[in-house]
């Protein structure tokens, strides 16, 4: 009988970690879009759609960060003794690390947004004459695209009210902490999976140049692209220069 | 360590020999200048500021800091401002200079601090990795291989972050992707955090490399600690800070304080004797303190480490024709056993020192010597400055009166009851040349205007009213050019 129940719960334990894997590697995903998206705030391409797309991938986020804090605290907390083997609990903390290191990267980020998104607010039109003229030129779309993809194993299970950005990052500082008084992992003892250097053999991909050989195409093109923003401000008196 | 291009696409002229750098694309409207900086203000906290040198082709004074006129200087600034990572080139990456071509620069950004720093430079790297295949220069390899061993819990994070960066990067345009890659690769050259080497607290197994990220602000914590602890001490000994004591020479042309604090004075003054109370290393610098030191150990016949130290540092500072002779003679009166004079030094540094005295050089008396230093540090010197010896120089010392020169024809008249009060150009009563007697004086009478802050105060108005003559010039050109 209790055989019976151990490896029931042996299974349960590790279609949860599936998941959570699963989920680890779409709050990457979404994480390093947001990244990208907050990286045009305040330039020139700073818009109503692109801060739609950050607050609404900032939302994904804080989804998927409170169900995967839920189980994997779940699975940690409970499963000390009972049920998971050597393996499984060095699984789930390895987990652990990499969900409690991406909370630190995307809390950075949400920082680093929340003071542009103060000092650019672009509540009005004369606020846009405060951004900064980067030349710019990207719409943003493929990266809101890739975030769209995105699928969460619970998205459709729970619904919650999402929090706007302040709230957000105080509700994320709590979560951290909390957690880690919850359930004590000892860090240095994870291993890597993954040898150095393994990620430079990844897909084989079209060669990119060097970035200096792409900076010789380009600055022929983009300049002039620049240029041509440029000139279209009435006041600037400079003449093309070069 | 997300980035983004920040404000506006910088070209340098070539103008000879002097660079100028002129602002491609924004509108000469206030807004946007001001904006420009404001964001370089926050992000690098100094706020960006330019170099340009005047030159008949430029004709940009946004941000006229400076006007270099000896030639090549600009360049020099120039290119300090990109290596200290202000500015950041879109080409030539290798080196970060600036070019005196037309090449394209760029304000960085500075992120705000974060303990993370460890963790941001090894996605970059990873992110780096995949891109170049494996092809990366040896310093980032070298750096790469310290992070994976240095964060290998958290790798496999690393790794999936790093991957996805690199994907979502790909979405963008290219012209956006690759100012962005130059920028971060410009900022991660910069801004490469050291290498942590192996600690105490590693090989007890419990290894935190979160907490050894606070290492550098403990550090420097316990540098302003030392720093406060030595100003308090030193304070009242700063010639700059502290009047000295009878008067300066340099001011009064009284040079009783150089013969009062000579070499072989009988009786020292007390801040020369209070200075020996500080640190063995005053003592012994102080050649009238170690002879009052050597008084003391003759007094407790432990004359031998004083001397083995005078000895060596006679080898260390000695011309080198004499050194074989003067290491033969330390060796034969100090180390050897049974030695007339022999130091107690434990048996490592002393077989160390016999070793290398066999092929003497200037240093090779370095051990013993701090380890006779630290002796006498930890147990005699403290016993010094209890001993009678000391007690009595120091009531022996004499503290002079401080000099109160009158000018000779002074006619001033005093006031009945009046205040020993300062002259109304700022000297201090002790001045030599000031008014004698204080109460009021009819303007400055002082000499020497070099030393009066009223003559000061006008020269710095002169040079202020002459460097605000040359910002208006520029600033007319400027709204000429407009």
């Amino acid at each position: 009988m209790s055989r019976w129940r151990r490896s029931v719960d042996e299974l349960t334990a590790r279609r949860q970690q599936a998941e959570c894997e699963r989920a680890q590697e779409a709050l990457s995903r979404v994480t390093s879009c947001f990244q990208q998206l907050t990286a045009s705030l305040g330039s020139s391409a700073d818009c109503s759609f692109l801060r739609d797309e950050i607050n609404q991938t900032r939302v994904l986020a804080h989804r998927i960060c409170s169900g995967l804090s839920r189980r994997l605290v779940r699975l940690l907390a409970d499963g000390d003794s009972s049920v998971s083997g050597v393996e499984d609990r060095r699984l789930s903390e390895r987990l652990w690390v990499v969900f409690l290191s991406a909370l630190e990267n995307f809390l950075f980020d949400l920082h680093k947004a929340r003071d542009l998104i103060e000092q650019f607010p672009l509540t009005q039109r004369s606020d846009r004459r405060s951004l900064v003229s980067t030349g710019c030129i990207d719409g943003m779309v493929g990266v809101a695209a890739r975030v769209a993809l995105v699928q969460v194993p619970w998205l459709t299970l729970e619904e919650e009210p999402s929090p706007d950005l302040t709230n957000h990052i105080a509700e994320l500082e709590a979560m951290l902490s909390e957690m880690q008084q919850r359930v004590s992992v000892a860090f240095w003892s994870v291993e890597a999976t993954q040898p150095a250097w393994a990620e430079a053999r990844g897909e084989p991909e079209e060669l990119d140049g060097s970035l200096e050989d792409l900076m010789e195409v380009e600055v022929a093109s983009s300049s002039k692209k620049k240029m041509a923003a440029c000139c279209q401000l009435p006041c600037c008196g400079l003449g093309c220069i070069g | 360590m997300s980035l983004y291009a920040s404000s506006v696409t910088l070209r340098t002229v070539p103008g000879g020999h002097q660079t100028c750098l002129v602002s491609a694309g924004i509108g000469s409207c206030p807004n946007v200048m001001a904006n420009g900086l404001m964001l370089a203000g926050t992000s690098s906290k100094t706020g960006v500021r330019l170099c340009i040198c005047l030159s008949i082709h430029s004709f940009n004074f946004y941000f006229v800091l400076f006007c270099f006129r000896v030639a090549g200087e600009a360049h020099v600034f120039g290119t300090m401002l990109v290596a200290y990572g202000y500015i950041y080139p879109l080409q030539n990456h290798k080196k970060l200079v600036m070019s005196n071509d037309t090449s394209l620069y760029r304000f960085q950004v500075k992120p705000p601090f974060t303990l993370c720093v460890l963790l941001f430079s090894a996605i970059y790297l990873a992110k780096r990795n995949i891109r170049k295949k494996g092809m990366l220069e040896p310093y980032e390899q070298v750096h790469y291989n310290h992070l994976h061993e240095w964060l290998n819990h958290k790798w496999d994070f690393i790794v999936m972050q790093a991957t996805e960066q690199y994907k979502a990067g790909k979405e963008r345009k290219k012209a956006d992707r690759v100012v962005f890659d130059c920028q971060e690769r410009a900022y991660w050259i910069v801004n490469r955090p050291p290498h942590f080497v192996h600690t105490v607290v590693q090989y007890a197994g419990l290894r935190n490399p979160d907490i050894e990220a606070l290492w550098p602000p403990l550090v420097l914590l316990l540098c302003l600690c030392r720093l406060v602890k030595y100003i308090t001490t030193y304070k009242n000994h700063d010639a700059f800070l502290a009047p000295c004591l009878p008067s300066n020479p340099w001011q009064t042309d009284n040079d009783s304080y150089w013969t009062l604090n000579m070499r072989r004075v009988d009786v020292p003054t007390k801040m020369r004797v209070e200075r020996w109370s500080f640190s063995l290393f005053e003592l012994l610098s102080d050649l009238r303190g170690r002879d009052d030191f050597k008084i003391f150990l003759k007094k407790e016949f432990s004359g031998e480490n004083l001397a083995f130290w005078e000895a060596a540092e006679e080898l260390k500072w000695g011309t080198a024709s004499s050194m074989s002779t003067k290491a033969e003679t330390i060796f034969k009166t100090f180390l050897a056993p049974g030695a007339p004079r022999w130091i107690n030094i434990d048996g490592r540094t002393m077989g160390l020192t016999v070793k290398g005295l066999e092929h003497p050089h200037r240093y090779v008396l370095e051990a013993a010597q701090t380890h006779v230093f630290l002796l006498m540090k930890k147990d005699t010197f403290f016993r010094y400055l209890k001993s009678p010896v000391y007690k009595d120089i120091q009531k022996k010392a004499r503290n002079p009166e401080p000099h109160n020169f009158r000018l000779f024809n002074s006619n001033l008249s005093k006031p009945a009851g009046a205040k020993f009060s300062e002259p109304r150009c700022g000297h201090s009563s002790n001045h030599p040349l000031a008014a004698g007697g204080g109460g009021e004086s009819k303007g400055c009478c002082c000499l020497c205007s070099s030393r009066c802050q009223g003559h000061d105060e006008q020269n710095r108005q002169e040079e202020v009213k002459s460097n605000t003559v040359a910002l208006d010039i520029m600033r007319h050109i400027k709204y000429q050019h407009k």
